[in-house]
């Protein structure tokens, strides 16, 4: 039994994004996130932020300051190793969650 | 490293706060912009971008809080790690577990004796204020330690100190009989200046402490009754204070009841007043002093005026350290109590020590051995990608927990040597009144648990640090030079520190085997004692006193099985009376010597079978009415008789010795007159007494020890 919740899946929508773009500041992951899936997912900004704190302190992504477009300052992220390990394994329980709930929408 | 990075970020929560606090800020500011290039109003756009965050102090909030869940969880998951190695090695842990237990334990029960004589303070107000008096003597006799005085030095102290409040107590507590209503009851009185309470600083729970006039010679006799004699005996009577009570065969008015749970370092079931005089007991150094400092006094002052008044004093008087100096100096109380105990107390504190080094090299070995065989699980685990330090810290927390789990076997094994060693110990040895394992000892405990922790651990570490990943994932063993090294020098270490114990243990063993089977000088293969009370106003008499030795004796060899019984003022191993008398022949003709003197009933010496070396025993003729006659031992005769024929010599004015016997032990433990060394003493018939009355009064004024001796089988146990 893999393990899922939801933390997991925004993990993984979070871990996701950065492979897709390389570094991103949370702002640009809410922006990615919501573009991408044509607006059909919205983060709540609230909590990607504690999100993005454990992975980091656990060591999946890694972070620095840099300037934006706008010449702003953001703390940008990106994968790091383990983080991409992470990534595959989530993807994967992803897919058995979406197989399970699926066989039991179908289940007559 | 990112545990110590939680860590730290636990410590440093300012700064993370700060950085959280401008990532926040900078994501609100991005939607701001956003929001305006979508064509909002400025007000529009940033009350937008604030409802979608919702509280930026919420978030802050939570996001903190992942560090503090993160830092234990890794704790957490490193500490089931360690239990499941330490679980599947049940060999390994349960060995450093017991050793570990074992040595920890001694060591704090020790450190609760430590503890207890010398870092508790006392239980009085204000102990810093509280003293005892030492005397520091060079020249001639050197001695340095407390000092004992006598009934005319006592005076000086009284009358021309006037910075110290001062009290003295007589001895130990002694035997009396109680008489109260019904009951009658052996118990143990205490001799008490007056002020000895306010010294403590102890307040009667009824009643008052003895004026200065029930302290003076021949002053109305009182008594002060300790709480649990109280309780038990007076059946807690609110009206005892005024009461009279016959103590000694003499009628006392108990003037005081103690607090609970006060515990006065003279600690007796009944006190009476001391009144100290000059002579008799007051003329020689039979007092123990302890003091109080007054209120805006200091101590270099009162030792001043201690050191004026005594010096005052010996003028008046035959200096007895004449050609030496002597400077009087006062030490807390505290001190004081222990300093016979000290050096006994750290010395053994050191052998623990090095008993829980042995303990940890010993380990250190066992875990090195236990790192090389998991080495290869080392190396796995490094090349999967753990950092160095991960594996570190994994057996750093291996090795807390074990120390951990130790500390905690420990505490209820040095509880356990504790009572052991305490029962051991002769009641009223430690001048406290209990040992307890209070905070500061199970603190202790934990310190040297975590110490071994460390101490042990510190070179598996280093080790691991040394984990060589090729040769180790190549060839799945271990032929490192430097844990070799490591290793013999762990190994050399070990036995250079076993050699020191083994070899001081085996020197303590040997040294106390040699003392136990040291002959005491009398034989106590069956010989029965019991003590009884004489200070009693009953057997003043002497016709009466008399009577009672004869037909106790007469008693006692009437018992089957009985084959002799004598009684005694004192027995071996106990502390005898101490009296001069005048020699007119040997090295010291003419002058007065000490000795130990000793009251017996003819037949002590059979009874223990103490030899008779030349001359004769006691008789039933030896009376108060025929020549006074005396017995010395051996080593009375060796030192003030040499080379003469003791027997038929006369000491003080007509005391002739007929016989010389053997020398017996006079005190338990170890000390100057036993076992190694002994004292002279001379033995005085117990009868012959009544001639002189203040002798006698001396003689009744102790107890007397009757022995008797079984023969055959069936009574004695």
């Amino acid at each position: 039994m893999a393990k899922n919740d939801l933390q997991g899946t925004l993990d993984l929508l979070v871990l996701k994004t950065l492979s897709q773009t390389g570094k991103l500041h949370g702002y640009g992951i809410v922006v990615h996130i919501q573009r991408a899936s044509d607006d059909l997912l919205s983060v709540e900004e609230g909590s990607l932020y504690p999100a993005l704190h454990r992975m980091e302190q656990s060591g999946l992504i890694a972070s620095e300051w840099a300037l934006t477009e706008t010449n702003r300052k953001a703390k940008y992220y990106r994968l790091c190793p383990a983080g991409k390990k992470q990534l595959l394994e989530a993807e994967k329980n992803f897919e058995h969650l979406v197989k399970g709930v699926r066989a039991i929408l179908r289940y007559a | 490293m990112s545990w110590v990075r939680r860590i730290a970020n636990l410590f440093s929560r300012e700064d993370v706060d700060r950085e959280i606090d401008a990532e926040l800020r900078a994501h609100i500011e991005m939607r701001i912009e956003d929001n305006l290039a979508a064509g909002m109003t400025k007000e529009e756009a940033r009350r937008d971008a604030l409802v979608r965050f919702g509280s930026r102090s919420a978030t802050k909030e939570k996001v903190a809080g992942i560090d503090a869940a993160l830092a234990l969880e890794s704790l957490w998951l490193d500490l089931r790690f360690a239990l499941r190695q330490l679980v599947r090695s049940p060999g390994f842990t349960v060995t450093v577990i017991i050793t570990l237990a074992l040595a920890i334990g001694a060591n704090t029960a020790i450190f609760s004796i430590v503890n207890a004589l010398m870092l508790k303070s006392l239980p009085y107000p204000h102990p810093e204020r509280m003293g005892a008096i030492f005397a520091r003597i060079t020249g001639g006799d050197p001695f340095n330690g407390r000092t004992w005085i006598d009934g005319s030095q006592w005076e000086a102290l009284r009358d021309n100190v006037p910075s110290l409040v001062a009290a003295v107590s007589g001895g130990t507590a002694a035997g009396v009989n109680l008489q109260a209503g019904q009951r009658v009851q052996y118990l143990h009185a205490g001799r008490i200046s007056a002020h000895y309470f306010d010294v403590l600083g102890i307040r009667p729970a009824a009643g008052r402490n003895f004026t200065e006039t029930e302290d003076r010679s021949h002053g109305p006799k009182s008594a002060i009754v300790s709480y649990g004699l109280w309780r038990t005996t007076f059946g807690a009577d609110r009206d005892l204070v005024g009461q009279s009570i016959l103590l000694k065969g003499e009628p006392y008015t108990v003037v005081g009841v103690l607090p609970e749970g006060s515990t006065p370092p003279l600690n007796a079931d009944i006190y009476t007043a001391l009144q100290p005089s000059r002579d008799g007991e007051g003329g020689g150094t039979n007092f123990e002093v302890i003091t109080r400092l007054k209120d805006g006094a200091n101590w270099q002052q009162a030792d001043a005026e201690l050191n004026r008044a005594w010096a005052t004093w010996a003028a008046g008087r035959n200096d007895r350290h004449t050609g030496s100096h002597v400077t009087y100096y006062s030490v807390p109380l505290k001190q004081g109590q222990a300093a016979q105990l000290r050096p006994k107390a750290l010395a053994l504190m050191l052998a623990a020590g090095l008993i829980l080094f042995i303990a940890c090299a010993n380990l250190a070995g066992l875990t090195l051995v236990r790192m090389a065989r998991r080495t290869p699980e080392m190396a796995t685990r490094l090349a999967l990608g753990a950092s160095r330090w991960q594996i570190e810290r994994q057996l750093w927390v291996e090795n807390l927990v074990l120390a951990m789990v130790s500390g905690l076997a420990a505490v209820g094994v040095g509880y356990a040597a504790l009572r052991g060693l305490l029962s051991l110990l002769p009641v009223g040895f430690l001048p406290v009144a209990s040992v307890p394992l209070e905070g500061r000892v199970l603190g202790f405990t934990l310190l040297v648990a975590v110490l071994t922790s460390v101490l042990f651990g510190m070179l598996p570490a280093y080790a691991a640090r040394k984990v060589d990943l090729r040769s180790s994932m190549a060839s799945r063993s271990v032929s490192g030079g430097d844990r070799l090294h490591l290793l013999q020098a762990l190994i050399a270490g070990e036995v250079a520190l076993t050699v020191v114990l083994l070899a001081g243990a085996g020197l303590l063993i040997r040294t106390l085997v040699h003392l136990q089977t040291l002959p005491p000088g009398f034989n106590a293969a069956g010989v029965m004692t019991a003590k009884a009370s004489l200070d009693d106003a009953r057997y003043h008499d002497p016709a009466v006193f008399n009577r009672l030795l004869a037909s106790s004796i007469l008693a006692m060899k009437r018992i089957p099985g009985v084959s002799n019984a004598a009684v005694g003022l004192t027995l071996p191993y106990e502390r005898a009376l101490n009296d001069s008398v005048a020699m007119h022949d040997g090295p010291q003709a003419g002058q007065d010597v000490q000795t130990n003197v000793v009251y017996v009933t003819p037949g002590y010496f059979d009874t223990l079978q103490i030899p008779l070396l030349q001359g004769r025993d006691f008789n039933g003729a030896d009376g108060p009415s025929t020549q006074p006659v005396a017995l010395v031992n051996r080593t009375f005769a060796e030192k003030f008789l040499p080379g003469t024929n003791p027997v038929g010599r006369t000491l003080s004015k007509n005391l002739m010795v007929v016989g010389v016997v053997g020398d017996i032990q006079l005190s338990s433990g170890l000390n100057p007159v036993a076992p190694l060394q002994n004292e002279e003493t001379i033995y005085m018939p117990a009868a012959g007494e009544s001639s002189n009355a203040q002798r006698r009064a001396r003689l009744v004024s102790a107890q007397l020890d009757c022995a008797h001796c079984w023969t055959g089988g069936g009574v004695e146990g």
